[in-house]
């Protein structure tokens, strides 16, 4: 029943991914190519959880605010974190020995949440929040209201990976928001987050932590370090990403930190593949 | 709500996790000292049947495979996934030639797993075994295996657009064979069977090389060590035994001897068996 196919067959490739093994690596190596960008003035934004959304009004308003004067010239894709809820939810799903997969539907649920809430901040500017099957509607809200909300976490639910090490979803909000910017080819991608970007340790907990204005992901995958600004599954995706080959980490608590990032400025740290 | 926010500015609710960075090493690691993880379902098993090895021979193939559903589905609650075959290469080739990125392929892909699963749900109706939409599946599997001997669902995982860019070329990586393997996973079933057209893993590929010979049993590592040309099954599903915790293991059978469903669907080695480690 196949052979009736090869002619119908647009190119060699065509045949050979027909009757071919997507496992030979000489047949991948074929399909590597130029590849749209579906998207090129969006910039994906994901504003944290636990780092931003958890602190109420102090730390949202004054970001909305800034979100909403930077529509007009900026496109923005906004993506939600989950935060202090899904580490509670977290809790209680190891406790009782609930699956990765399970926990991946419990984390979906509080970014959800979160994006909600930022929605119902933006509403009266006319930004939709959408969920994963209203994605298609994406592009004519961007060009309509220029900006949409979702929720950051990849929509893995049961199918979500497990970690090499541990059980909490390796693939989160970050992870999420990542291949938005990855897919659709978008301008930017920048991790809003309460932090002037990554450290050699966590800030939070450690005053003699340095602070790094940029970096290589090779460079920072060989420090090897005992915590991290972003999903370390977003730095193992960068490295095969066709477009998005940098991502920015800013302070969001630090008024204008966002405007100067959607221009382009070099606030935060930069996270680079190149 | 002791996890006040005059501590560092956020509002926490009292948990192991509060607080703290998710991305810490220690905190990660520490995550696996809980108890056994629950199995949802742990009388189900799980099989995905080949869509181009399979479900595109046609009824050659298919009916008597059918035929041997219909048998083992009298005694066994089974989670089937398809393939979808020669129609997702086809879609793959159109959309690499428009520069269309991997997520936007494995989207695409999904409508024909789909269609496979509905072909197959055709022929399994009369068992009331038929193909529910991938929206529903998850959440409501549990459900439908109460009220069902098994079901029917296209392969795919939902990562649509939100698919990982592979490391070579733009050919989504988590297809069917991962998207049917994570469901035995998470649910904890008893087994996960690929039914391939292949007695199983071959040092060759057996309709190409007279010479290849059968691999009974092997693990992970010694069959990434032995890096054989191409595999009958989704590369990805390698990384995903390494981090298995509930079913560490998988078989391919031919599905072109449905004698050997039954057998396999209960455990009994009558292929390859690739294990964790």
């Amino acid at each position: 029943m196949r052979s009736e196919w090869q002619g119908e067959l647009l190119s060699e490739l065509g045949r050979n991914l027909v009757t071919g093994s997507l496992t030979d690596p000489e047949l991948l190596r074929q399909t590597a190519g130029p590849v749209q960008r579906i998207l090129p003035d969006a910039n994906v934004v994901k504003i944290g959880g636990q780092s931003v959304i958890d602190r109420g009004r102090s730390a949202v308003f004054p970001l909305i605010d800034e979100i909403v004067a930077n529509l007009p010239r900026h496109q923005i894709i906004l993506g939600t974190g989950a935060g202090t809820r899904a580490r509670q939810a977290y809790s209680v799903a190891l406790d009782l020995g609930l699956p990765t997969g399970v926990m991946s539907v419990l984390g979906t649920f509080v970014s959800m949440q979160n994006a909600r809430m930022l929605h119902y901040l933006l509403a009266k500017h006319g930004i939709p929040f959408i969920e994963p099957v209203q994605f298609p509607q994406l592009p004519l809200y961007l060009v309509e209201r220029r900006g949409v909300i979702f929720f950051g976490m990849p929509p893995y639910t049961y199918w979500q990976e497990n970690p090499l090490v541990g059980r909490i979803p390796p693939h989160r909000t970050d992870t999420g928001s990542f291949l938005v910017a990855e897919v659709f080819g978008a301008r930017s991608m920048i991790y809003v987050k309460d932090e002037d970007g990554l450290y050699t340790a966590d800030p939070k907990k450690d005053k003699n932590a340095k602070f790094i204005p940029r970096i290589t992901v090779d460079e920072l995958l060989e420090m090897d370090l005992q915590d991290l600004v972003v999903e370390g599954a977003v730095l193992d995706l960068m490295k095969n990403s066709q477009h998005r080959r940098s991502i920015r980490v800013i302070n969001g608590l630090v008024p204008g930190n966002l405007t100067r990032a959607l221009d382009g400025e070099d606030v935060g740290t930069l996270i680079t593949v190149d | 709500m002791k996890g006040s926010h005059a501590l560092d500015g956020r509002h926490h609710v009292d948990s192991l996790l509060m607080r703290e960075s998710l991305l810490d090493k220690d905190l990660v690691a520490a995550t696996d000292e809980h108890g056994p993880l629950v199995r949802m379902l742990p009388e189900a098993r799980v099989l995905k049947i080949g869509g181009r090895s399979i479900i595109d021979r046609g009824r050659e193939a298919l009916f008597p495979l059918a035929e041997a559903l219909g048998e083992a589905l009298a005694t066994r609650t089974l989670i089937i996934g398809t393939g979808g075959g020669v129609r997702s290469r086809h879609v793959f080739s159109i959309g690499l030639d428009l520069g269309l990125p991997t997520g936007v392929l494995a989207q695409l892909a999904i409508a024909d797993a789909l269609g496979n699963a509905h072909i197959l749900g055709t022929l399994l109706a009369s068992h009331g075994v038929v193909a529910i939409p991938p929206e529903i599946f998850g959440h409501l599997l549990p459900f439908f295996v109460k009220g069902a001997p098994g079901v029917i669902f296209n392969g795919d995982p939902p990562y649509s657009i939100w698919e990982h860019p592979p490391p070579v070329g733009r050919i989504p990586p988590h297809r069917t064979d991962a998207g049917s393997y994570l469901t035995a996973e998470c649910f904890g079933c008893k087994t996960f069977t690929l039914v391939k057209d292949v007695d199983g893993l071959y040092t060759a590929d057996p309709k190409r090389d007279s010479s290849a010979s059968f691999i009974r049993e092997i693990g992970v590592s010694e069959l990434r060590a032995k890096h054989l040309p191409s595999l009958p099954f989704d590369e990805i599903l390698l990384d995903l035994l390494e981090r298995s915790r509930l079913m560490t293991r998988f078989q391919i059978i031919n599905g072109l001897k449905p004698e050997l469903l039954a057998p396999a669907l209960d455990g009994e080695h009558v292929g390859t068996i690739v294990h964790a480690g």
